[in-house]
């Protein structure tokens, strides 16, 4: 077994601290700036002793914000769950498309069928305020404007391609004679699909549904553009807090906290099927 | 108890009795403020619907888009009043200002019907009623058919009606008489002096007579205030970092952005006048302004002066407003002044910035969001926002005449109402209309941050944008 020295161990802990400091401390001043209030926050100089309040969470909680020019409603709460919904709904309708489409792509040679794949790649290229205006038109004419449904669609140019190509990746590194050995056995196409080829691949889809996820959260524009007020999610929600009378920095730190909450449990959750799935297609021959 | 409280109201609003003994009446009544407040805004939007047919578009459904404001908030706060008196119903949108025009210019490029009127800039009328987004107002205002007898347009304050009506001829001057009226004023903004009364009175300071003197007080500051830095102005690369008090301090030297002859414009920021401005300008911020003044907007400048880091700011007056309460460091400690840059001018010239109506072009029910306009910009809300709410500054003459509310401003906010008053007659846009306004203002503000970063010389940096701004004009067609 390789030895390693006291010093060596040392430097190499200081390393590291000082990495993880590098990287988390502005999450950490986050976290502890949404347990001040204005006036706390614009100390000079910045002080890391200050009395908690939760004042900032009990305004996002209560959708009541308090601002120079009086008691503003705020909708946090609801561009959360406008968040949740549209992520959700869009990284689902993906996996429920792009999955079989990529063990297509991956399995079976077809006409055409690369120039398909990279068409819907190339969704990822075009700028999304390119093509809003012209959508936004197409929604008018459909009836789509200001629906989930209409969003959770649009989404699909973020999900759908991000997903299949992905997965498609994960289904080319499982051996096909596994499933020709399950064929052979008098099942079917869809039974060997369910049952060899989808399980084998979970670590990646996985991975490729989470990463969907965190693109879709972060989204800003197609809501914006395409809905309403009312289905606006929460990264259009958070700039509510900056008002002509100011700018709610505690609130904002809040809404910061809150907001990752989702994606970040989902991650620690989806955490080891992350870095397996990763990692398998990292090493693809 | 709530009937005898609405009467008492609308014996005040008749005329039949004074404000001292509807005030004594509701306590007789045990009816809070707030309660008297709501009755008295019912009376009045009651006294207005008598000489006009407020109900003809009963049942018609409008929708607005907002900013999220205070303005809207003054407005939301009174909207069941416009219901009532209607038989409308407005719904709205409301979002974030950081992602407000992009929402609208998405909205009406896109031909959408979805929004009936929405809160607009002066400045973005300049694009929007070219295109043909927006409808022209005097179509309405001028209709006794549409418009109330009261509603009194005259009282609007003359710079604002002129600086919201363009001709759509580039160069073409605000408010002449073949003028398109493209929005409503409903309001506004003046750039003036805000400063910190105690880091005042710690370094032992006046506020600034002209430019020259601001620098000397500013200087002070930094030097003797023990943190605070002299002044505050905005510093980002935008059209805004020109348009508050830069400009407000260039035009009281007399000096315009652009000459306009025969009808095509010529740059004229490289006058010997305007570099003189310019390097004092510099200077000023170089000694005395904020560190990382080249990324300062609204809220930096605003945030600085409510946390005491700044001794004063050149800018909005609302913004110096809004400092001094909620729970800002300094609340309570804000004052302000009017600002004449130039030594030899008379009276200030602040540009302004206007929060205005408009109608869009796609609306289906054009006539019945007029209706809705006309009641959201008459006398009786503008009172009412005015009175309760933070609708400051108001851009109606007679509002600024109330006793109740200047008893209120000038209570909490001291110096307020003598800035205005200093300054309220050279107040306007002081910009040239022209469609690449936001695109050249970009280009000085850049070359503002070059001149103060050192890395261009005031006189040559001017030459230089002068020329590149004249080669723009000239390929658009509108240069001399």
């Amino acid at each position: 077994m390789e030895r390693v020295s006291t010093l060596e161990r040392a430097i190499r802990t200081v390393l590291i601290v000082l990495v993880l400091v590098f990287f988390l401390f502005p999450i950490f001043w986050i976290v502890l700036m949404s347990f001040q209030n204005n006036d706390q926050i614009l100390r000079i100089p910045p002080s890391i002793l200050f009395e908690p309040t939760l004042a900032n969470y009990t305004t996002l909680l209560t959708g009541k914000l308090q601002t120079t020019a009086g008691n503003l409603d705020i909708a946090f709460l609801k561009n959360l769950g406008n968040s949740l919904l549209l992520s959700t709904g869009s990284v689902i309708l993906s996996l429920i498309l792009g999955v079989p489409a990529a063990y297509a792509f991956a399995r079976f040679k077809f006409r055409l069928g690369e120039n398909i794949a990279f068409t819907l790649l190339s969704f990822r290229f075009a700028p999304p305020l390119l093509v809003l205006l012209p959508l936004s038109l197409y929604f008018k004419q459909l009836g789509l404007t200001d629906s989930y449904f209409g969003l959770i669609w649009i989404y699909q140019l973020i999900c759908l391609p991000l997903i299949l190509w992905i997965v498609r990746g994960y289904f080319e590194d499982v051996s096909p004679d596994i499933e020709h050995a399950y064929r052979v056995a008098g099942h079917s196409w869809w039974t060997t699909f369910r049952k060899i080829a989808i399980p084998l691949a979970r670590p990646g889809i996985a991975a490729a549904g989470l990463l969907a996820f965190i693109f879709a959260w972060n989204n800003f524009v197609f809501a914006l553009i395409l809905a309403s007020a009312d289905k606006q999610p929460v990264t259009v929600g958070a700039l509510a807090f900056v008002t002509a009378s100011g700018i709610q920095y505690g609130q904002i730190a809040a809404a910061i906290v809150l907001s990752v909450m989702p994606t970040l449990l989902l991650a620690l959750y989806a955490q080891r099927y992350l870095v397996e799935g990763l990692s398998l297609g990292a090493v693809k021959g | 108890m709530f009937e005898r409280g609405r009467d008492l109201t609308q014996r005040f609003v008749k005329g039949e009795i004074s404000r001292r003994e509807m005030l004594k009446g509701a306590s007789r009544l045990g009816l809070g403020i707030a309660t008297t407040g709501f009755l008295l805004n019912e009376a009045m939007s009651q006294a207005i619907a008598a000489d006009f047919d407020w109900q003809k578009f009963k049942g018609t459904k409008l929708k607005l888009l907002l900013n999220k404001h205070p303005y809207a908030d003054a407005m939301i706060a009174d909207l069941d009043n416009f219901k009532s008196m209607t038989g409308m119903d407005v719904s709205y949108d409301i979002f974030p200002e950081d992602v407000y025009f992009d929402k609208v210019t998405a909205a009406l490029s896109s031909g959408s019907s979805e929004y009936d009127a929405f809160m607009t800039g002066a400045y973005m009328t300049w694009t929007y009623g070219p295109a043909g987004w927006i409808e022209d107002l005097n179509a309405y205002i001028k209709d006794p058919a549409k418009t109330n007898p009261n509603y009194n347009w005259e009282d609007v304050l003359p710079g604002l009606r002129a600086s919201t009506a363009w001709n759509g001829v580039p160069g073409g001057a605000l408010g002449s008489d073949d003028a398109k009226q493209w929005c409503i004023p409903w309001g506004f903004e003046l750039n003036n002096v805000s400063y910190n009364r105690k880091i005042f009175e710690k370094v032992g300071v006046e506020p600034p007579k002209n430019l020259e003197d601001m620098l000397a007080v500013a200087g002070k500051i930094t030097k003797d205030a023990g943190g605070p830095y002299g002044i505050g102005v905005r510093g980002s690369r935008s059209w805004a970092t020109i348009h508050p008090g830069f400009l407000s301090g260039y035009s009281n030297y007399g000096q315009r952005d652009f000459d306009v002859a025969d009808g095509k414009l010529k740059a004229a920021m490289n006058t010997a006048e305007s570099k003189a401005y310019h390097k004092l300008w510099v200077q000023m911020i170089q000694e005395s302004g904020p560190k990382n003044w080249s990324t300062y907007t609204w809220y930096q400048v605003g945030t600085d002066l409510g946390a005491g880091a700044s001794g004063m700011i050149f800018d909005a007056d609302i913004l110096g407003y809004f400092m001094n309460g909620g729970d800002n460091k300094e609340a309570g400690n804000i004052a302000y002044a009017p600002f004449a840059a130039n030594p030899a001018a008379k009276a200030p010239t602040p540009n302004v910035w206007i929060w205005s109506l408009a109608l869009s072009s796609f609306s289906k029910q054009k006539d019945a969001a007029w209706t809705f306009m006309q009641w959201a910009s008459s006398t009786e809300h503008d009172l009412f926002g005015a009175r309760k709410m933070d609708f400051v500054n108001p851009v109606r003459a007679s509002v600024w005449k109330d006793e109740e509310f200047r008893a209120r401003i000038d209570k909490s906010y001291p110096g307020y109402l003598n800035q205005y008053e200093k300054s309220s007659e050279g107040s306007k846009i002081y910009f040239t209309a022209q469609p690449l306004f936001f695109d050249l203002t970009t280009q000085w503000a850049e070359t503002l941050q070059k001149m103060v970063a050192k890395q261009l010389p005031v006189d040559e940096g001017l030459d230089q944008l002068a020329a590149n701004i004249d080669k723009q004009l000239k390929d658009a067609g509108i240069g001399g």
